[in-house]
């Protein structure tokens, strides 16, 4: 829409000087835009020049050196701009937005749609502004006759072949080409022969395809190549028979895959599950984070009365730039199906029984009462925000149990030094490393927006990976050192290969996965990834390269939170076990008496030994902070409503602590962070990241043995993780035609 | 017949003092018992509930305004109750309104008052909401 909102302000002087003088009232130009019926768009005379405009996006740029600025002239104006940028970037410097389709800024440039053709002084024919680089004292003009002209040739070239579907095409209303024509294109076209017709292909469960809709700008090949990593698309063919496809027939097998919607410019690309669902100027939007694994991407949640209809990225150049994984973008539908809706109480028969909140929280309250302090336990979720978190700790302590835990984060996690279990070089600084190396993680299904970072670095400035872990799939050049913790002794000990690299290296960068947490001997490996990173310089007073990569959303805050008991052991003794979305505890060792409350969102595995259930909401319907693994606190926003007699999960522990007469100080949201701010103060700074200040060297030494098994992968299925992605059919799907070995 | 009593109701003019009104509370009060009979048989309630039932949850909506000092205020209220009664028996509900408004509806919650005795805000709003 910018585009048009563009060329109306431009088109108007033009207009009006068309206009009968003195030009009457009667006459309006006729638009949606509330800006343009403000005072300055009344018919006054219009000042003959306008005042130099802010760059597009309000955005900046650093120049280094002085001596590097170049000075051109954008429709006059005159614009410092850095050596090297193209007359595109200058341009928008300069404030003007130029119509593109291939060009994309994360891509690089294929100049091959002509869109963004500009006149430049002294040159004999337009020049393609995206891949020319601007030349000091160049007079760039966007707005003169021969632009236009050139804009429209071009338009009408690319409208030629392309079908008029727009009413059932569901790119219709967020299309580039869409906007652009009504912008920039002619009013009618020459052609009268027959448009080409392409055959679909099929890319795998998640993008559908409509091929005859493509304008060739490549863009989804030069993502697919440069950012996702595999080789899976490309163009065939030549002229009017040119082709985007994979050579052979073949699914387009990259955990990345749904951005390709994303930058798609037409509707040649778009989403499979949506794909008739929803007109896009029907959902309502509402900005909040995702919580499918430890990145915290900004995502937005497209969603129409009660339902979520899509998931879309947002820009945070920190955390996930503009991209997402596929299980960030298409497990919603998850959120549709599984889901618990009243509370209910397992019967003498086995069954369960839905009761009223009163009757079940009674029921809890009394069996409550009945156990031993000690035999208390509760466990959070994979998906628990911090206020969920510290109102389970709080109750759990009133009632005299220290028993609190969080899955995934294994026997005792040290929770002492916040650097212990976070990604202390944050994911935007992976980019100034130059040679990682991977402990018992693989990053491309743990966590791959970290996984996108180090394969753009690696891209970029040629780092050295080296990984040691169970034999799987990078998506870029890497050495695989070993399997095991005895090739990890081997670096510790300067006996191996790899050493000189990292020795040699300016910004190393260790990175552990959060898998270890669950070996015996975790304490032993980490201090001997501690060990390799005192010999190589790892952590500088400039520099903290030394990592943990985690796997879930709620990790990171439970440990700040101290949630930190030891589950393996106090499950073997449990008479009440309190589950707070917890589905991946082994539940096997519990005893049969045991007393089990399953509070969450899902009937996921824990349901079939639960004795009641509270149903919670789910992330996309309240509001909680959660604490990624570079230790940026983020808050989900409610996006839809709750489903059925469900409640938020804070709520929960709040009412039935004070049916079981261990009253919780706090009754609303602000009362519970006021409380998280006396334990961990960092969660309430909101989108800002805490760096930790203490030093490895206060940690006190380990005197565990290492075991010589090796490291076995943290996530089976990276398309089913938790119980929102493990509801969802699409999921489903992804991991029974993609994960094939 | 409370039918035909009912098809003359008209607007009365204000109640003078608390008195008058109090007194007309009593007389709509005494209507709508003497027209429960036949609204069990209009609406078949006598699988659900009693004659008794229904007569506590009328003086308990009406005791919901016990607080009520204001002469026109009682008039106002009353004059909505009369018009609600009048729809009651003329039949212009259906059973399943009954059964909701005054059986398992507000009638229900107002039992259990005495459970809820000593709870705090918070849970009082929990039990009916998530979004307080």
């Amino acid at each position: 829409m910018g585009f048009l909102l563009h060329a109306l302000r431009r088109s108007k002087p033009l207009l009006r000087s068309h206009l009968p003088h003195p030009p009457s009232n009667a006459l309006r130009w006729i638009s949606s835009s509330a800006a343009l019926h403000g005072p300055a768009s009344s018919l006054d005379p219009a000042p003959v020049d306008p005042p130099p405009k802010a760059p597009v996006g309000g955005a900046r740029v650093h120049i280094p050196n002085p001596e590097d600025a170049i000075e051109v002239f954008v429709d006059g104006y005159p614009v410092k701009i850095p050596k090297g940028m193209t007359v595109l970037q200058a341009c928008e410097l300069a404030g003007v937005d130029i119509p593109r389709f291939c060009y994309h800024s994360r891509l690089s440039i294929a100049g091959n749609c002509r869109m963004c053709l500009v006149e430049v002084e002294k040159s004999p024919k337009p020049v393609a502004s995206c891949a020319m680089p601007a030349l000091p004292g160049m007079k760039i003009k966007t707005n003169t006759p021969v632009a236009k002209k050139a804009r429209e040739g071009v338009m009408e070239f690319l409208l030629m072949n392309h079908p008029l579907d727009c009413p059932i095409c569901d790119q219709g209303g967020e299309c580039d080409l869409q906007d652009q024509s009504m912008a920039f294109g002619a009013d009618r076209g020459r052609f009268t022969e027959m448009k080409r017709s392409v055959v679909d292909k099929n890319l795998g469960p998640l993008v559908k395809t409509v091929m005859t809709r493509c304008i060739q700008c490549t863009r989804c090949v030069r993502f697919a190549t440069e950012i996702a990593g595999v080789q899976d698309l490309g163009i065939l063919g030549r002229g009017s028979g040119e082709e985007i496809g994979t050579y052979v027939e073949k699914l387009m097998t990259s955990e990345l895959s749904g951005n390709v919607i994303d930058i798609c410019p037409v509707g040649a690309l778009t989403s499979k599950p949506f794909a008739f669902k929803a007109r896009n100027w029907e959902l309502k939007g509402t900005e909040t984070i995702d919580v499918t694994d430890a990145v915290g991407s900004n995502i937005r949640i497209d969603s129409r009365g009660p339902e979520v209809m899509r998931i879309v990225p947002r820009l945070n150049e920190d955390i996930n730039e503009e991209w997402i994984s596929d299980k960030t973008r298409f497990c919603y539908d998850g959120l549709k199906r599984q889901r618990l809706n009243d509370p209910m109480i397992r019967g003498p028969d086995g069954r369960f029984k839905a009761v009223t909140w009163r009757d079940a929280l009674a029921v809890v309250a009394e069996v409550a009462h009945q156990v031993k302090r000690e035999e208390i336990v509760g466990i959070s979720g994979k998906l628990s925000d911090a206020e969920s978190m510290m109102a389970l700790k709080d109750f759990l302590n009133k009632m005299g149990s220290d028993n609190v835990a969080c899955e995934g984060n294994g026997v005792s996690p040290n929770a002492d030094l916040r650097p212990n279990y976070l990604l202390n070089t944050n994911i935007a600084g992976l980019e100034n490393a130059d040679a990682f190396l991977l402990v018992g993680t693989q990053p491309r299904v743990e966590a791959p927006m970290v996984n996108a970072r180090i394969r753009k670095t690696v891209r970029a400035t040629q780092a050295k990976v080296a990984y040691i872990g169970p034999p799987t799939d990078f998506n870029y050049d890497h050495q695989h050192l070993g399997t095991g913790p005895s090739t990890l002794l081997e670096i510790a000990e300067g006996r191996h290969a790899f050493c000189s690299t990292l020795k040699s290296a300016k910004n190393p960068v260790i990175i552990v996965g959060a898998g270890i947490f669950e070996r015996e001997d975790k304490d032993a490996i980490l201090s001997v990834v501690e060990t390799i990173a005192k010999l190589n310089n790892v952590v500088r007073s400039d520099w903290n390269g030394l990592n943990v990569l985690l796997l879930n959303a709620a990790q990171a805050a439970a440990l700040d939170l101290g949630l930190v008991s030891n589950p393996n052991e106090s499950i073997q003794s449990a008479k009440f076990l309190y589950l707070m979305g917890a589905d991946d505890v082994n539940l096997e060792k519990l005893p049969d008496d045991a007393f089990v409350v399953y509070q969450g969102h899902h009937g996921d595995k824990s349901v079939y030994r639960a004795n009641v259930i509270l149903p919670s909401s789910a992330f996309s319907e309240k509001e909680g902070t959660y604490e990624n693994t570079e230790g940026c606190s983020q808050w989900t926003v409610p996006a839809v409503p709750t489903v059925g007699d469900a409640r938020d999960d804070w709520k929960i522990i709040r009412a039935l602590s004070e049916v079981a007469g261990f009253c919780l100080p706090y009754d609303t949201l602000t009362g519970v962070r006021a409380r998280i701010k006396t334990v961990a103060p960092n969660l309430l700074n909101v989108d800002d990241r805490e760096p930790s200040t203490v030093t490895l060297d206060m940690k006190p030494s380990c005197g565990q043995q290492m075991s010589p098994e090796p490291f076995r992968a943290a996530v089976e299925n990276f398309y089913m993780t938790d119980s929102i992605s493990r509801a969802s059919k699409i999921m489903a799907q992804c991991s029974s035609i993609l994960s094939k070995k | 017949m409370a039918h035909a009593a009912l098809k003359t109701v008209k607007v009365p003019p204000n109640s003078a003092s608390l008195e008058e009104a109090r007194k007309r509370t009593i007389d709509f009060f005494k209507l709508a018992c003497r027209s429960l009979p036949s609204v069990m048989e209009i609406y078949n309630l006598d699988d659900v509930v009693t004659v008794s039932q229904l007569r506590s949850t009328i003086s308990a909506e009406i005791r919901k305004n016990a607080h009520i000092t204001n002469p026109k205020v009682i008039d106002l209220l009353l004059f909505k109750a009369t018009e609600e009664l009048s729809n009651v028996v003329t039949h212009s509900k259906q059973r399943h309104h009954l059964i909701g408004q005054y059986v398992v509806g507000s009638g229900l919650i107002q039992d259990t008052g005495a459970k809820d005795q000593g709870i705090s805000d918070f849970l009082k709003q929990f039990y009916t909401s998530n979004y307080f």
